[in-house]
């Protein structure tokens, strides 16, 4: 086995005798050991100088490769476990929200310091906000098997401007001293709670389901079906329904809130979402061949 | 600050190398109809301006407030530009959506954000500069996708592309950051397009901070983009020169 430089083609390694049944992680660990600060993680192995990115688990020999193999390795650059990228991403909005509820001193100006909102909203709103994030970290340690293990390192700092920056621009407005309540008081805010409650166990449901599809370290997909969990049902009319509830959460903040940073971010929320949730619906039918037709990505009947 | 940099980025006019694995398909004959017909539109369009804008000047015998005299044309003109964002997004013109849709839009931002809205700097002479700068720089640009679609382009409208930009581009830049300036008191005066707490959405806007973050942000992406025609420049005329040495 040989591997070169995708883009300049020199040799990086020869690697003698390798088992014909050996696979890619294998490779990539005895190209670590050759270039220790390419971790396997951060090598991109492939067949084609400009091809797609070779799995872990293919065994060599049924690669279509001659006596020698000839591989081209591409740095990744530094990566990072998913685990620690949404730790990262989470812990930020939680914290940022409470420099503004307890109006920390530099935000709103010296004598707002430390005051407290005389609208109950307020204190309702950072609850739930709070209850959102911890809910995810909680989901991020115990509930999610991530199928990737790593992510570039670049892109933490995209996605942590992007949660974060959001995260303070909207508790900006929601605990501002001249923050307005909803225009129609208790019923907006308790139907805004109760749809909140909902999404939120729902989004939560639908983790557990898709997290038992998957037992620990395996890598194979399955289809999700609805379980006993009357939440789960939505698997009827959507393939990603954690995306479905998570819209109707950030829908549920908006109406309680009334405020129009939030819905922003609940807009932005809903793309980015129905593009992952197109992407993840074309693999499932890409991948088998009896999925529901019943089915439509985000939304029942429509997107 | 949009250069012509939109459809620039494919230094081969569009004609693709077949050894990629994947084809990319052209336009069909019906599209190729429409896109020269814009491109002959906007050219024109263009040259409408150019013309207005020499014509005022003989006739007032000075360069300041000629912006009055070409005022319809150039928002008539520029704003059409927006299609070319929905010619991405069909497919038919190869070029990046997102790319094309900031180029415009900055465009169309400053015709009718800035120097619409804000009467003032109407006749301030850094208009000139700017209106100046898109008018050669159109002119040429749409020239130049006219006789690629036609497949006949003349080396003189491929070089002007690729190099006038050189004095044009950083001209129009600082025609509109000195438009953008002048605004500034103004809006600061008359609040304009701006919202304060309190208000039953919860919503705060400031023009005036959010034009100066737009002139901030010329400083990262004109350079980005002004280094990024001069490569294509030395690739796309380089090429020239060779398949010229090869006949």
């Amino acid at each position: 086995v040989e591997i070169l430089d995708w883009k300049t083609k020199k040799q990086l390694c020869f690697l003698d005798k390798v088992e014909p049944n050996a696979t890619i992680r294998e490779i990539r660990l005895m190209f670590h050991k050759f270039y220790p600060q390419w971790y396997p993680a951060r090598q991109s192995i492939k067949l084609d100088p400009k091809g797609k990115s070779l799995k872990d688990e293919e065994i060599l020999q049924h690669l279509p490769v001659g006596t020698t193999a000839t591989f081209y390795f591409k740095d990744l650059g530094p990566q990072i476990g998913w685990t620690m990228v949404f730790l990262i991403e989470y812990t930020g909005p939680l914290f940022i929200y409470f420099l503004f509820y307890f109006r920390m001193p530099f935000v709103y100006g010296l004598d707002e310091s430390f005051t407290s909102s005389p609208h109950p909203v307020v204190n309702l709103a950072c609850i739930c906000h709070s209850f959102h994030y911890i809910k995810r970290l909680i989901e991020t340690v115990f509930v999610h098997r991530f199928s990737h293990g790593t992510m570039p390192l670049r892109n933490i700092v995209k996605n942590c401007l992007y949660y974060w920056g959001f995260a303070a621009w909207l508790a900006y407005y929601i605990n501002h001293p001249l923050y307005t309540p909803p225009s129609y008081g208790k019923k907006q805010i308790n139907f805004a709670v109760v749809m909140f409650l909902l999404c939120e166990a729902g989004n939560f449901s639908i983790h557990v389901a898709l997290s038992d599809l998957r037992r620990k370290g395996s890598k194979i997909r399955k289809i999700p079906y609805p379980t006993k969990n009357p939440f789960t049902w939505l698997f009827f009319f959507v393939s990603c329904p954690n995306y479905t509830y998570e819209v109707g959460t950030w829908i549920s903040f908006t109406i309680m809130t009334q405020c129009v940073p939030v819905g922003l971010f609940t807009f932005l929320c809903f793309i980015q979402m129905t593009i992952w949730a197109k992407d993840k619906h074309c693999t499932y039918l890409r991948e088998f061949k009896d999925y529901p037709s019943l089915r439509m990505p985000i939304i029942p009947f429509l997107l | 600050m949009a250069a012509s940099g939109s459809g620039g980025s494919r230094a081969d006019n569009g004609y693709g190398s077949q050894q990629q694995p994947r084809r990319r398909k052209g336009p069909g004959a019906l599209a190729t109809a429409y896109l020269v017909i814009y491109n002959v539109v906007m050219t024109a369009g263009w040259l409408v301006i150019a013309v207005g804008l020499v014509r005022a000047y003989l006739a007032k015998g000075s360069y300041h407030n000629l912006y009055y005299s070409i005022e319809k044309p150039l928002k008539f003109f520029q704003t059409g530009a927006l299609l070319e964002i929905l010619h991405c997004a069909l497919g038919i013109v190869p070029s990046s959506v997102v790319l094309t849709a900031f180029q415009v839009m900055s465009r169309v931002f400053l015709t009718w954000a800035v120097t619409h809205s804000v009467k003032e700097v109407q006749t301030e002479d850094s208009v000139l500069l700017f209106v100046v700068a898109w008018t050669i720089t159109e002119i040429i640009r749409y020239s130049f996708y006219t006789f690629s679609l036609l497949n006949h382009l003349p080396y003189l409208i491929k070089w002007a592309r690729y190099t006038l930009f050189i004095i044009l581009y950083p001209m129009g830049v600082s025609g509109e950051l000195l438009t953008i300036y002048a605004a500034l008191p103004f809006v600061r005066q008359s609040g304009l397009y701006s919202i304060s707490l309190p208000n039953k959405y919860n919503f705060s806007f400031d023009y005036y901070t959010f034009l100066i973050l737009v002139m901030i942000s010329y400083i990262p992406i004109f350079p980005q983009l002004y280094f990024h025609m001069l490569h294509q420049r030395r690739k796309v005329l380089s090429h020239t020169e060779e398949h010229k040495k090869s006949e």
